[in-house]
């Protein structure tokens, strides 16, 4: 075999690799703070990272061994290079670069780690019994007092939610930092957009103290605002959060009609 | 047919091998990150739409549906939310725009309130509104500018040029330092930069607000920005309606720049760590909060905030940041807590204080207890210093030696008894007394629940502190023994484990007290251990592993090299 038949395609699909990690790491960041608006950059989760960096290698590798001259030009790498200088170097650093990584990863993970735990938060737990029939009692009046309460909520929102929340319902109120789990952004379609408002009392009225034992930790700093809020006070807190979020409750399914 | 499974082999022990290499990769990065998000000043200004009716019809609808909560309906500052913020929500009746590119007592140009409404104003509710589009925010500005008539009036505003810009360097900072003193900065920003002159409590603006000094030592809450230019800008211009005057008259262009050169020295960032690092020194701990070891750890800064879990709730509190650092030995464990507070008043009643939360048992998974005070069944172990008691203490530790002796003899029987039990005390902290010299024994509690908050017997009371303030800053430093006798009621440090912690601030100046005070959510702390051999061990046999399946893999293929048909 001469030269010309030399294939640098396991280099490409190691560049490819790479070049997906930069992409998630460093580049996605600032592409969503973009695309969504944000005052920062929106880091990917490292488990993302992890599932996104598995699917890109299997794809890379499904893609080699589609046919066997692909599979053999991607092996063909680790023959010996002959007299092409540039491949030669390149096996040296794939040589070397192999063990180290290897032993780097082992490493990392045996030496005494300071490293912070993964903390999970599911943002949904399951909603009690007790609040699922529960329906917001403003839903039916007239459209007059639907828009005062509206604005009464807002305003009491603005009091008691403001300081973690923000003003914008975005979570970045000025007390936010201070909390290892951020408050919740309600304008992230994520979050309260799909649950129902029922869920949103329950979360209110309950806080943090309130969540069930299962798939803890929770970790939530939310308030029980029951010492302090009424039933109503909630339910208008409700009507006004989803305004100023620009967001709808999800509407329970109609089981008849 | 062999061919094939060769072939299979090797993808697969491919693909498993490179899977599991970036899963470990993976994991390692980026855990340690925390989510702060902090206000910046951004100069950028997008080009201004025409002021038309239409345009200030339209600001006036968005101004009411976003901004009258702080500000008010009628543009005074008074909004349902205004009574919960500190600082007040800007009044937009009058004059008091405070960060402008125009000299003092004049008003703000277009730009500036545009700049100020896309970046909003760390350290305060002001949020940033880059999300609305940049056409709704010039809508906003001017509907905003017809609160006040001044705006009708003059019309253009001269910006005050920045220019000039000199090198920092250390003759600058030097000269700087020295214009500090000079301009009388330090009467109201303090010696150290920590707000604390003298006057600085005494300091009201126009209409009788209370006016707070900047802490200049806190760099993410410089209003209008921290970059050279920006504080060039506040020293030059001034803010209305404060005793911030400008220095544009006073100093020149070149010493305002020295200034500013200075000013930046005494900022810094905050660096906050999920993970507090404990570090292990051989022999003796730091004598005290000065002790001279302190140095060659590093300090985390946590962001607090208002505790507003639970009535009473604290809407403005006045600790937003404490430093922590921490290091053991053999016997004992000392942190070093340090956080700024323009004023060293203390009584009985209220005093300033810190405390730190820590589970009386370090939980074995990932489930703490409830991170203000606990909850029932899961307790928390609290450390409580008080200036008032630490000072009382020592007080009478200094005169306390005769008196003691003196009413030892005599009085009532239970009065005997009780300084037996004092005696006894006595003897158990003999030891740790000579090792921590001249410390005041503080509150140990534990809690389970707001309104289940007890006090450690007396003899239980195992942690110490000593501390002083000075130029608008506590240094608390406090000590306790690794382990105690009091397994079920106090925390048993054990190394190289993931310890939740959590703190507390009380400021007395500001009538803080009880559940009014500034908390933090769970933190870590970890005692280091050094890498133990073994994990060298581990290391190096992943490698020589790697090194031969990468050889038998090169091998294997070698010795049967794929056929590359040229055809196809």
């Amino acid at each position: 075999m001469g030269k010309k038949k030399n294939s640098y395609s396991m280099i490409l699909v190691i560049i490819s690799i790479l070049v997906v990690f930069v992409i998630i790491k460093y580049i996605a960041p600032y592409v969503f703070m973009i695309v969504l608006a944000k005052d920062h950059t929106m880091p990917t989760p490292s488990t993302l990272i992890l599932w996104y960096m598995i699917l890109a290698i299997l794809g890379a590798l499904v893609y080699v061994s589609t046919s066997d001259l692909k599979w053999a030009k991607f092996l063909s790498f680790i023959l010996p290079a002959g007299d092409d200088k540039t491949k030669a170097i390149l096996q040296k650093m794939i040589i070397v670069a192999f063990p180290v990584l290897v032993g780097w990863f082992v490493y990392s993970g045996t030496a005494p780690g300071t490293a912070s735990p993964v903390e999970l938060r599911i943002q949904h737990p399951t909603l009690l019994q007790e609040f699922e029939k529960l329906e917001n009692p403003f839903a039916h009046v007239n459209e007059e007092t639907k828009k005062r309460y509206i604005e009464e909520g807002k305003i009491l929102y603005q009091q008691n939610c403001r300081p973690c929340h923000g003003s914008k319902a975005d979570g970045n109120g000025p007390f936010a930092n201070a909390f290892r789990l951020r408050p919740i952004n309600f304008t992230d379609p994520g979050t309260i957009a799909t649950v129902v408002e029922s869920f949103a009392f329950w979360r209110i009225r309950d806080g943090g103290p309130g969540l069930p034992g299962a798939s803890t930790p929770w970790d939530s700093a939310m308030p029980s605002w029951k010492d302090t809020l009424n039933d109503e006070q909630i339910w208008k807190i409700i009507m006004g959060e989803y305004v100023t979020a620009g967001v709808v409750a999800r509407q329970r399914e109609k089981i008849e009609h | 047919m062999y061919k094939i499974k060769s072939n299979l082999i090797l993808k697969c022990s491919f693909v498993c091998l490179l899977a599991a290499a970036l899963a470990f990769l993976c994991l390692s990065v980026g855990f340690a990150q925390t989510t702060q998000i902090f206000r910046t000043y951004k100069t950028g200004v997008t080009a201004r739409i025409p002021q038309t009716p239409e345009a200030i019809a339209a600001g006036k609808a968005i101004y009411e549906k976003r901004c009258y909560y702080c500000h008010g309906i009628k543009g005074d500052g008074n909004g349902p939310a205004a009574p919960r913020l500190d600082p007040k929500p800007r009044n937009f009746t009058r004059n008091e725009y405070k960060i402008r590119s125009t000299e003092l007592g004049t008003l703000p140009t277009d730009e500036d309130l545009f700049r100020i409404i896309t970046s909003g104003v760390e350290g305060t509710a002001m949020p940033f509104w880059s999300t609305l589009s940049s056409e709704e925010r010039w809508q906003v500005i001017y509907y905003v500018k017809t609160f006040y008539e001044g705006f009708k009036e003059s019309e253009a505003h001269e910006v005050v040029p920045i220019s000039g810009e000199i090198p920092s360097d250390s003759e600058s900072v030097k000269r700087g330092k020295e214009l500090f003193k000079e301009a009388k900065c330090l009467l109201c920003h303090g010696e150290d930069g920590r707000a604390d002159g003298q006057i600085t409590t005494t300091l009201k603006g126009k209409w009788n607000f209370p006016y707070k000094a900047r802490n200049l030592t806190k760099s993410w809450l410089f209003k209008g920005g921290n970059t050279t230019k920006d504080i060039y800008r506040t020293v030059t211009t001034g803010i209305n309606e404060t005793p911030m005057g400008t220095y544009a008259d006073f100093l020149t262009d070149e010493d305002r720049w020295h200034l500013t050169h200075y000013v930046k020295t005494l900022s810094h960032d905050m660096n906050t760590e999920v993970v507090l690092k404990s570090k292990l020194v051989e022999g003796d701990l730091p004598e005290g909060p000065d002790g001279a070891a302190w140095d060659t750890v590093s300090s985390i800064e946590m962001p607090l905030a208002g505790q507003i879990v639970a009535r009473p709730r604290l809407w403005i509190p006045s600790v937003n940041s404490i430093r922590i650092k921490s290091m053991y030995n053999k016997e004992d464990i000392v942190f070093l807590l340090e956080w700024d507070d323009k004023t060293n008043e203390q009584d009985e009643t209220y005093s300033d204080a810190v405390a730190l939360q820590f589970p009386t048992k370090i939980p074995e998974g990932m489930k703490k207890p409830y991170f203000a005070m606990g909850e029932s069944g899961k307790s928390v172990t609290i450390w409580h210093w008080r200036a008032y008691d630490e000072f009382k203490q020592t007080e009478k530790n200094e005169n306390g030696g005769n008196t003691e002796a003196a009413t030892d003899g005599g009085s009532s029987v239970a009065e005997h008894e009780e300084s037996e039990e004092q005696e006894e005390e006595k003897i158990a902290e003999e030891k740790p007394k000579e090792k921590f010299k001249g410390f005041a024994t503080i509150k140990e509690m534990n809690a389970k629940g707001f309104k289940n908050l007890a006090e450690q017997p007396s003899n239980s009371q195992h942690s110490k502190s000593k501390s002083y303030w000075k130029n608008g800053k506590w240094k608390v430093m406090i000590t306790r023994p690794l382990m105690t006798d009091d397994k079920k009621i106090d925390i048993q440090f054990e190394t190289g484990k993931l310890i939740p912690y959590a703190l507390a601030a009380w400021d007395g100046s500001n009538s803080e007290i009880g559940g009014q005070k500034s908390i933090s959510s769970w933190y870590y702390l970890v005692l280091e251990i050094t890498t133990p051999r073994s994990v060298y061990l581990y290391v190096l046999i992943a490698i020589i592993m790697g090194v031969s399946i990468q050889f038998w893999v090169i091998g294997r293929i070698r010795r049967f090299p794929p056929k590359i048909t040229t055809e196809e």
